[in-house]
């Protein structure tokens, strides 16, 4: 997540010189969102119930058993992901093998995963150095095991796990701080793989089919809608379009466009694709395998090209996400939180299951678009932006679900595009780039054509788009579904460029969610599914213009690239596919690339079909040759990467976008560069995020609840805010609202954003401060207690008669054992409290406050201050009649005037708190006494008037009690420097000329030098470090 | 339509007009009509045509013109915020140009900035607490005169104007309670060399001497309190009654409290008429007429923060009750009126209505003494107090009583 948080930047950093270029990639955006709308039938079952339709593909592939394998596998699986996650170098090797003796079992699928190891060890060789494939354990152990399994049941498959398998090696490479991401990626990328080569087969059959094409496509982009925005959408697309190439040219292109995109992304930003592979991976296996034994096995060869390239990912990813936020796959999102929680700590492998896989992926790139979304949410634009643009590929996907209409979307794309640029640089950029080159190939190639250059496009759109998303994630994080936030952002999508349209969306938005949030619904719909409100208005005129600028301006680059890159393979493509395999794979681990580059050159126009048809060729010879494949996967990706890297540096945001073309072109230096700058924002962002979903998953399905209820007013916010700037946000609606039932809490100061399963909620609240209050244990207790509830109360923004109740107690508690420190916390917060009007002991703690300026205060301003509110104009008669009032008003006077009996006689007299914070003044006010007693009596003053007149005896009457204090007394003159004498009478009487020279104030005996005893700095001096 | 073209027209050629006499004053360098043109009191236009479009031609104050007539049209739409931000961005223009200035010619104008912006935040901070929002313009307006400060504190003929933006930061401090920000101005003031105080102009001194005494008279230095507030008595015009009588608010105290009483013709003139029971109870010894003067003007005095200086007071007042006893014990029997009993004094406050036992007044008495406000010692056993028989009763002339 990290990783892709710096993707997006470096993204960011390129798109605003390409802005315009990219416009072409931008269409591809838009047609990898429209993937995922257009699915939102199918999709919904998808995501609500992964699993399920996981089994249920299986079956139909006639593979019952390798359903169960893979689920068996799964559990498998992620146990090793687990080790790897906690030792990156270690557990790769290990998790690798157990892996790959789990897809040994699986028939198909196994094939799959051993793709995925491949493809990541691709990575790293290409990360490392292009021919250092061999180099990492990972890679080649899992890829001999594997990929022979996978050769068998789906040769394509292995092709595109070699780019997962790349990113991994990136991942081990760059060392330390990658490696526990690479180490899960590795996981990922196990089930990833399988999952994929399955998914995009099934896809690729399913268009061969026709009918089927769209089904599959709907399916899945529901899953990706849930789950993934930007990101996950257009990196599913460019899987579906891959799947749809294999079997008709437009899925072709749309592949294409996955792989450029996986490529840019590997390129790019090491980290970020590494993450998302992870993530992807997970969900790709849990979901592909329905998918794949849904198409057909030819199918499956070039489906599984792009699948595995990361599109697969994505649309597992999607899916999962889509699921947690619908709630109803409890099963799916349970384990997505472990999931979750696996990627942030590593520590925990519960996914066992698909689902969980899929989830965590799913998490991780929800994560990453936070952290994204954090990046551009520095600008409210850029926010906007990403919402339109996903928006709008959604509705052009919808589009090229449908074969006929396969151009039109394209031209609806392209219109989204155009109207993107303007608003978001990024998003306009990727667009742009998107759509020209549709339009192009389109007219050229026909359809075939056309949806290779989305394809192409799609990839660095995807990227874009996903950071884009990212952003939105960030903005509604966990607060409300995702595919409901898919949903909102498809609408918006749409009239990304017309303000009218907009705002007329907005308030139709507004209007379902308020229905949805008012009969139930929010949570319980399938967003996914639901069919968009129609548009106010239609934007022919602006498709058309649409249309002819982006072609011819940014189309060019794009094309090139995508020639060089996918041309041989594009043509092939469904011829090749048998033949293809076999003789390619040996060779490919470098070769692949540059032969698809070669013949996308020659294949310019038809650039899409192209595509598809390289992606399959890869694909069929990477499963074939299993070790072969990971090394030309590897080989592949790293190729892939490197030219996406050379490309965006050298030509920035369109280079970037056909890394493909430039293969092997990419220098270490840039990749450096790139590196660095990917992680400049894994750490705050990716983190953030990270940590966020980590406590939702922690919650669980409590957590559920209160997401679902911090969503619905998400949702409505943004709804309502869609326009406006993030600091315009209404935090308020943001407000945790606790689910914790606990009476008893302990106080723990909080770290993270605050959980709501471990707040209390103000009837807690309640009874928890009634317990405090008749407790009977020690004050620390009280303390603890008091503090944590003190706590729920500020997290919830609860600021009414309980909260000042509550400091009101703690306040009194504090200043009964002389805490200081909490009481001034507790009094001035008392006093904003008093301030806003809300009702309490205002005098009292007013009088306290007195007490406190005075006793503490040298300062004659705070004073007065503390005065004025206790005079007539700020108090009513009734409160200044108060015996708490009087007595502190009594005891400043007879501090200011320095009358020490006056003093001690309110001393003696005081209610009970009032006495305790006299108390902290008796001994400077005794000092002061004897001293101004020592100059002005003589000769002598008895002990026992000054005991008497300085509090020592503590009642006037008892006669033991007195000599007791006289001996107090006594005492505490002579520690003070008094000279004591017996007169004639044998009294002892205080010699008070001589005194008048001799007193001191003597060091407290409990004094510390930085005159904080709390602190006790000398206690860990006083240790010795071990 | 037509009557509003008209409109239109007449205000552009006010605006027009009111850019050439900008244009003329900055190359004439008159301050005095540049600083007209910032006055929003003075200033006339009501109507704006589009300003960009007429601005922008003039291209070297833009900056300025631009924002101060944005904050015109939104000072006269009541719209005080947006007026004050666009006023204090016209400032920062208008201070970036002054820098460059060789001469002071424009301190006229930079004064009328302080001063407007200052009023300007005050309203706006109204505005802003009335709409429930955080009141934050004045702070705002302080951290620019900040910066203003640092443009004119330093050497050359600019350093002149320092002394006016100290007043007008020391103005917004005080009403904001953040007098300890004024610490840094003062030292900047007064630890200058270069520069000689008494070459500012007098009615900047006069301010800064007042606000610098109520600072003093915070911390109970009450010699450096006097001295300040004398100075700006002293060089306060005459004829600015209200200003004497903000002076003599503190000063009145602060001689109270060094022993000097103002004659009762001069808290008339000034109707100071809060300080007069406790002048005359300090002339009587007369303590429950101190402290009923004290809960009476209470809410004023702690505002005014001179309550504390005045309670101080009581030891003088106890001072002249005991000397009054020790007059009239001399009258009766001079060989013993420096032995002054307990029960005598306390039989004096039981007449004065105040209810003390005998330990209390003891511990009065010993306060007295210790304070040197009485010459003597007290003798606890025979619960007398005995007096010296030199100067018993020494006077404060001028020093404050010692702690």
């Amino acid at each position: 997540m990290m990783n892709q948080g710096g993707m997006a930047d470096g993204v960011a950093a390129f798109d605003p010189n390409s802005l315009e270029k990219h416009q072409g990639e931008d269409s591809i955006q838009p047609h990898a969102s429209s993937y995922y709308y257009p699915p939102s039938s199918s999709g919904g079952s998808w995501s609500m119930h992964g699993p399920d339709i996981y089994t249920r593909d299986n079956g139909s592939y006639a593979n019952a058993n390798q359903n169960q394998d893979q689920l068996v596998d799964v559990t498998p699986r992620n146990a090793p992901d687990t080790q790897g996650a906690t030792a990156v170098a270690s557990g790769p090797s290990s998790v690798e093998t157990a892996v790959a003796q789990d897809y040994n079992s699986y028939t198909s699928y196994t094939s799959a995963d051993p793709y995925g190891y491949n493809n990541n060890a691709g990575y790293e060789t290409y990360y490392n150095g292009y021919q250092q494939q061999p180099n990492q354990p990972y890679s080649q152990q899992s890829s001999q095991p594997y990929p022979q399994q996978s050769n068998q049941p789906y040769p394509q498959q292995s092709n595109q796990p070699q780019p997962y398998s790349q990113p991994v090696g990136a991942y081990q490479n760059t060392g330390a701080p990658y490696q526990p991401i690479s180490s899960f990626q590795n996981t990922g990328s196990y089930a990833g793989p399988a999952n994929y080569s399955s998914t995009y087969y099934n896809h690729g059959d399913y268009q061969t089919s026709g009918g089927y094409t769209t089904d599959t496509f709907s399916s899945q982009t529901n899953t990706w809608q849930g789950g993934q925005y930007a990101t996950y959408t257009s990196q599913q697309y460019p899987n579906y379009a891959s799947d749809a190439t294999a079997g008709y040219s437009s899925t072709v292109g749309a592949a294409a466009s996955q792989y450029q995109q996986h490529n840019k992304q590997w390129t790019d930003y090491y980290n970020q694709t590494q993450t998302e592979n992870i993530c992807a991976p997970g969900t790709e296996n849990v979901y592909v395998p329905s998918t794949s034994t849904v198409s057909c096995p030819a199918a499956s060869a070039s489906s599984g090209y792009a699948s595995s390239i990361q599109p697969s990912q994505f649309s597992l990813s999607s899916r999962p996400e889509s699921s947690t936020s619908e709630l109803t796959p409890q099963p799916v999102s349970a384990s997505g939180d472990a999931y979750n929680a696996y990627w942030k700590h590593g520590a925990q492998a519960y996914q066992a299951q698909y689902s969980n896989f899929t989830q965590t992926s799913i998490d991780a790139k929800t994560s990453y678009q936070n952290s994204q979304y954090q990046q551009n949410s520095t600008s409210t634009q850029v926010l906007d932006a990403p919402y339109p643009a996903l928006h709008q590929p959604p509705q052009s996907y919808q589009l090229p679900s449908q074969p006929a209409s396969q151009h039109f979307p394209q031209l609806d794309v392209y219109r989204g595009s155009k109207l993107q640029i303007p608003t978001n640089p990024r998003i306009a950029s990727n667009l742009a780039l998107s759509l020209p080159k549709t339009n192009k190939e389109s007219p050229a190639t026909a359809s075939v054509s056309k949806p290779a250059y989305i394809s192409v496009a799609l990839p660095k759109s995807n990227n874009k788009a996903s950071s884009h998303d990212a952003s939105d994630s960030a903005l509604k994080i966990g607060m409300f579904p995702q595919s409901l936030r898919g949903y909102v952002e498809r609408a918006l999508a749409r009239c990304r460029d017309d303000e009218m349209k907009m705002a007329a969306s907005q308030a139709v938005m507004k209007e379902i969610i308020t229905k949805g949030t008012a009969d139930g619904t929010l949570f319980t719909k399938d967003w996914d599914t639901e069919p968009l409100f129609p548009l106010p208005t239609t934007d022919v005129m602006n498709e058309g213009s649409l249309f002819l600028t982006p072609t011819s301006s940014k189309s060019r680059s794009p094309s090139r690239r995508a020639k060089s890159r996918w041309e041989p393979v594009s043509e092939d493509k469904p011829i090749n596919k048998p033949a293809t395999p076999n003789s390619e794979a040996p060779k490919y681990s470098g070769w692949s690339k540059q032969y698809s580059v070669g013949k996308l050159e020659n294949r310019n126009e038809s650039g899409t079909s192209r595509f598809s048809l390289t992606t399959q060729k890869i694909s069929i010879r990477d499963s074939q040759r299993p070790a072969k494949r990971r090394r030309n996967g590897t080989a592949l990706g790293a190729v892939e990467n490197g030219e996406a890297s050379s490309d965006s540096d050298k030509e920035q945001d369109l280079t970037a976008y056909y890394s493909s073309a430039v293969a092997l072109a990419d220098s270490p230096d840039e990749r450096k560069k790139r590196e660095s700058r990917s992680k400049r924002f894994e750490k705050g962002h990716g983190n953030r995020s990270v940590k966020h979903h980590f406590k939702q998953k922690n919650e669980g399905n409590g957590n559920l609840y209160t997401r679902r209820a911090t969503a619905m007013v998400l949702s409505k916010n943004l709804e309502e805010n869609s326009s406006r700037a993030v600091e315009d946000i209404d935090w308020d609606s943001l407000t945790v609202r606790g689910t914790c039932q606990e009476i008893e809490k302990r106080y723990l100061r909080l770290t993270s954003a605050p959980d709501p399963a471990t707040v209390r909620p103000e009837e807690v609240l309640e009874k928890s401060l009634l317990m405090v209050q008749n407790s009977e244990k020690n004050y620390l207790y009280k303390c603890d207690q008091l503090k944590s509830i003190r706590q729920d109360l500020t997290v919830q923004r609860i600021r009414n008669e309980l909260t000042v109740k509550v400091y009101e107690t703690h306040a009194r508690l504090a200043i009964e054992v002389a805490d200081l420190r909490e009481y001034n916390q507790c009094q001035s917060q008392l006093q904003a409290l008093y301030a806003e009007g809300i009702k309490g002991c205002h005098a009292e703690f007013a009088a306290y406050n007195l007490l406190c300026v005075i006793l503490h205060s040298n300062n004659n301003r705070d004073l007065l201050s503390a005065m004025s509110s206790l005079s007539f104009r700020r108090l009513s008669p009734e409160s200044r009649k108060d015996e708490v009032v009087k007595h502190a008003l009594a005891v400043r006077a007879a501090v200011t005037s320095e009358n020490y009996v006056l003093f001690f006689r309110l001393y003696k007299t005081a209610p009970d708190l009032n006495t305790c914070l006299m108390d902290l003044y008796v001994e400077k006010m005794r000092y002061a006494a004897v001293k101004c007693m020592s100059r002005s009596y003589r000769p002598t003053v008895p002990v026992t008037y000054i005991a008497e007149v300085l509090g020592f005896l503590t009642s006037t009457e008892a006669n033991s009690e007195d000599l007791d204090g006289v001996d107090e007394c006594v005492e505490w003159l002579k520690a003070h420097g008094g000279c004591l004498i017996e007169d004639n009478s044998g009294e002892i009487v205080l010699d008070a000329k001589a005194s008048s020279l001799s007193l001191y104030v003597p060091e407290p005996e409990d004094a510390v030098p930085h005159g904080d005893a709390y602190l006790a700095v000398n206690d860990f001096f006083a240790r010795k470090p071990v | 339509m037509k009557k509003d073209s008209i409109d239109m027209g007449e205000a552009e050629r006010r605006i027009t007009e009111y850019l050439k006499r900008f244009y003329d004053a900055v190359s004439s360098q008159d301050g005095k009509a540049l600083s007209h043109l910032f006055s929003f009191s003075s200033l006339s236009l009501n109507t704006f045509p589009d300003l960009n479009r007429v601005i922008t031609q003039s291209d070297e104050y833009a900056d300025i013109l631009l924002h101060l007539l944005r904050s015109l049209q939104s000072y006269r739409l009541r719209n005080l915020v947006e007026s004050y931000q666009a006023f204090e961005k016209a400032a920062n223009a208008f201070i970036q140009e002054f820098r460059n200035f060789e001469s002071a010619w424009a301190l006229e104008a930079l004064y009328v900035i302080a001063f407007e912006i200052r009023m300007l935040a005050d309203k706006a901070d109204r505005d802003l607490a009335a709409s429930g929002k955080t009141p934050e313009k004045l702070k705002g307006a302080g951290s620019f005169l900040m910066k203003v400060f640092g443009v004119l504190a330093g050497k050359g003929p600019k350093r002149v104007g320092a002394l006016y933006v100290t007043c007008q930061l020391f103005k917004i401090y005080f009403k904001l309670g953040t007098v300890h920000l004024c610490r840094s101005v003062i030292r900047s003031i007064e630890t200058a060399r270069i520069f000689d105080f008494e070459e500012f102009p007098v009615r900047d001194k006069v301010t800064y001497m007042y606000y610098t005494g109520r600072l003093e008279v915070y911390n109970e230095n009450f010699n450096a309190a006097d001295q300040k507030l004398s100075y700006a008595l002293a060089h306060c015009d005459a004829r600015k009654e209200a200003n004497i009588r903000m002076i003599l608010r503190y000063l009145i105290p602060v001689k109270l409290s060094i022993g000097i009483l103002p004659k009762t013709s001069l808290l008339e003139r000034y109707s100071l008429n809060e300080y007069a029971d406790i002048v005359v109870s300090l002339k009587r010894g007369d303590l429950r007429l101190l402290r009923n003067a004290l809960q009476e003007h209470e809410d004023r005095f702690l505002r005014s923060g001179v309550y504390l200086v005045l309670e101080k007071l009581e030891l003088q007042v106890y001072q002249r009750l005991l000397k009054k006893i020790y007059i009239i014990q001399k009258q009766k029997d001079p060989s013993k009126a420096h032995q002054i009993k307990l029960e005598v004094i306390v039989k004096a406050f039981k007449w004065l209505e105040i209810d003390m036992d005998i330990d209390e007044v003891e511990c009065i008495m010993s306060i007295l003494i210790y304070k040197n406000l009485v010459k003597g010692y007290f003798a606890h056993k025979s619960k007398v107090a005995v007096l010296s028989k030199q100067d018993p009763f020494p006077r404060l002339n001028g020093k404050p009583v010692s702690s």
